[in-house]
């Protein structure tokens, strides 16, 4: 695969503390790379140093194969960017703040408006056009701060955490509009720490902590790095010791778990272990409800190798 | 010993209520005065200007509501010695109406040069110099105009404030659009220009609303320098604007504080160079010149000053050029700080 942006050791330290630790990694043509990270874990600053708006300490960014500088003009043409906080005019309409920013990377007037008029597609907010800022809502707000980061249709796309904060209706537009920039051939990176989106989106994972990159790979890849490769939650009233201690010694269990009615037992493979449980449940006439099988999400694989959640 | 000065007032509502200032002029006019100054008559209008046209008198002063207005025909030491005797007790009649019984006491204060020292001192400096003043009957100048311009040299440095915000939306480390601005391939070069040239036309249509409403709302009259006021104003404003680029570019602190800073030189300046009293002025010409010399609002009140008290445009175009490279010491350090700049944080 085409290497297009290549990070080798990118050290940042803002005093004594290290932002970015020696992170090294490759975002390859067509994909959607996810760095995913809780808070404060560098995601970030580390966009802003491959965007060249921040020094860094140490390290090497280069994007097609060229340094990556303030002055990259022709490298910068080819990137929109969507920052985390909204960056819009205020005293611009919807449709004359998507026209400006596009202005800035698009000369020719017939196709500037042809590009505006697609981006405000893209996110859904074409009857929206004349509307100023201050008249829309959080979602609305944030779909026109991504549509004036796309609208002159880069070919690599830095995404922010462009869904922080949305409406559950303008969170499912932001990540249909970004699954269709991918089909149209954009390569993506994109910072969240939700990683149901990261799911969703992403080819590949980065997982950041601390600065550093803890694990990468495709979302399977990750998951398998999970001790818990099954967790299956049971509803039942009638579970005593001896049960419980029968049942950590069924195939495959890691561990067993039973409060507020909820048995939670994790194995350690994933196989016939639904069959397993109901089995043992039926043959000691043991009444249960409901019963969940869970796979392990990247939030279980972030949590077994840092100790905390993501959402920490 | 000055010569004797043929003056006249007109005797008006004004000058009825004015008596310090009649008295001061009384005492000026008496001919046991051994400074007599004035021969001075109360007459009308109409008989003052009669007398003018006869040359009969060298000017004549009429009290209005606001300021004394001076009519001369001519440019000429006597015309001189009017002008400044009249500023002078019209500046200071505060004084006056305290102690106007004492008034000899106020021309022969012992504090300082005396004011008939300093008149003979103005007089022999026209002499030597041969400088004139202009026929104020023509142009119609007033304190009002002097304040009028103090004013509108505040208001081209305010031009700062919208320099400062349009570089804003340029520094990635001042405002998101900035962020959005600094990834784009857009030079920083052109952005900065095309944000000047912006801001300047704001800041131009700006002033010439002001003018607009002195002119026709205020009904005042600029005389025939005009076009030297316009051009003056115009360059004071691309100074303001550069300054604001200046101040925006190399002071790393909030929106805030640069627009603070930027009052805070803009009111300096100007009080500096005589808008809350031409006094000011002459004092921090007389004691440290170099301030004045270096503060763009003096610069430009000075060139108002210049074209309202000098027939030649010397001094006018030393302070349009002053202006203009002011303006492009700003521009070169606004320039030079952008250049390749990336942050430590944003």
């Amino acid at each position: 695969m085409e290497s297009i942006i290549e990070v080798k050791s990118l050290t940042k330290r803002y005093k004594e503390k290290r932002a970015v630790d020696d992170l090294s990694f490759d975002v390859y043509k067509g994909e959607i790379l996810g760095l995913l990270g809780p808070n404060g874990s560098g995601k970030s600053t580390t966009m802003n140093c491959i965007l060249s708006l921040l020094n860094f300490d140490r390290g090497n960014i280069k994007i097609y194969g060229k340094e990556m500088t303030p002055n990259a003009y022709d490298i910068k043409r080819k990137i929109g960017v969507v920052f985390q906080d909204v960056a819009v005019f205020d005293e611009l309409t919807v449709y004359d703040n998507i026209d400006y920013f596009c202005g800035l990377y698009i000369t020719d007037k017939k196709m500037k408006k042809k590009y505006v008029d697609d981006a405000m597609k893209l996110v859904g907010i074409e009857e929206y056009k004349k509307y100023f800022p201050k008249q829309l809502s959080g979602g609305l707000l944030r779909r026109l701060n991504i549509a004036c980061g796309i609208a002159h249709k880069p070919e690599i796309i830095f995404l922010d955490e462009p869904t922080v904060a949305v409406d559950p209706q303008s969170r499912n537009n932001i990540l249909e509009g970004i699954e269709t920039l991918r089909k149209n051939g954009a390569t993506i990176v994109y910072t969240t720490h939700y990683m149901e989106e990261v799911e969703i989106l992403c080819d590949r994972v980065i997982i950041l902590d601390k600065g550093k990159i803890i694990a990468s790979g495709t979302t399977d890849e990750l998951k398998e790095l999970a001790k818990t490769k099954e967790k299956i939650r049971v509803e039942t009233k009638e579970l005593g010791n001896k049960e419980i201690h029968e049942i950590k010694k069924l195939s495959c269990v890691e561990e067993v778990l039973y409060k507020d009615n909820i048995l939670e037992v994790m194995y350690t493979d994933e196989n016939n272990n639904l069959e397993n449980i109901i089995g043992y449940l039926k043959s000691n006439n043991i009444k249960y409800s409901r019963i969940f099988s869970e796979r392990p999400t990247l939030n279980d694989v972030f949590l077994e190798l840092t100790g905390k959640e993501l959402r920490d | 010993m000055l010569n004797v000065v043929d003056i006249a007032v007109i005797q008006n509502e004004e000058l009825d209520n004015n008596n310090s200032f009649k008295q001061a002029m009384d005492y000026l006019s008496n001919e046991k005065n051994s400074n007599r100054l004035f021969s001075t008559r109360y007459v009308s209008e109409e008989e003052a200007s009669a007398l003018l046209e006869k040359g009969e008198i060298s000017g004549y002063v009429k009290l209005t509501a606001e300021n004394p207005k001076i009519v001369v025909d001519k440019n000429g030491v006597d015309q001189t010695i009017i002008k400044y005797a009249v500023e002078e007790i019209y500046q200071s009649q505060d004084s006056y109406e305290e102690l106007y019984k004492n008034i000899e006491s106020i021309f022969n204060k012992e504090d300082g040069q005396s004011f008939f020292d300093r008149i003979k001192s103005l007089v022999i400096m026209l002499t030597k110099n041969n400088i004139n003043i202009k026929d104020t009957s023509k142009s119609n100048l007033s304190y009002t105009m002097i304040e009028y311009y103090t004013l509108i040299a505040m208001t081209c440095m305010y031009g700062g404030i919208i320099g400062a915000v349009a570089i804003s939306w340029i520094l990635a480390n001042m405002t998101n659009i900035g962020k959005r601005t600094s990834v784009s391939p857009s030079s920083k070069l052109t952005m900065i220009l095309s944000s000047c040239m912006a801001s300047y036309v704001v800041q131009i249509i700006g002033i010439a609303i002001l003018f607009a409403f002195t002119i026709f709302g205020l009904k005042v009259d600029y005389g025939d320098k005009l076009p030297q006021i316009i051009l003056l104003s115009s360059i004071g404003c691309l100074a303001g604007l550069s300054l604001g680029l200046a101040v925006s570019t190399t002071v790393k602190s909030g929106e805030g504080a640069k627009v603070g800073i930027i009052l805070a030189i803009t009111m300096t300046g100007s009080f500096l160079s005589g808008m809350m009293g031409v006094t000011m002025k002459y004092i921090i010409d007389k004691n440290a010149p170099i301030i004045n010399k270096l503060n763009p609002v003096n610069m430009i009140t000075d060139g108002f000053y210049s074209l309202y008290y000098y027939d030649t445009l010397d001094r006018f175009n030393f302070n349009v050029a002053s202006l203009a490279i002011f303006s492009v010491i700003m521009l070169v350090i606004s320039v030079m700080t952008l250049r390749r700049q990336k942050y430590d944080n944003i």
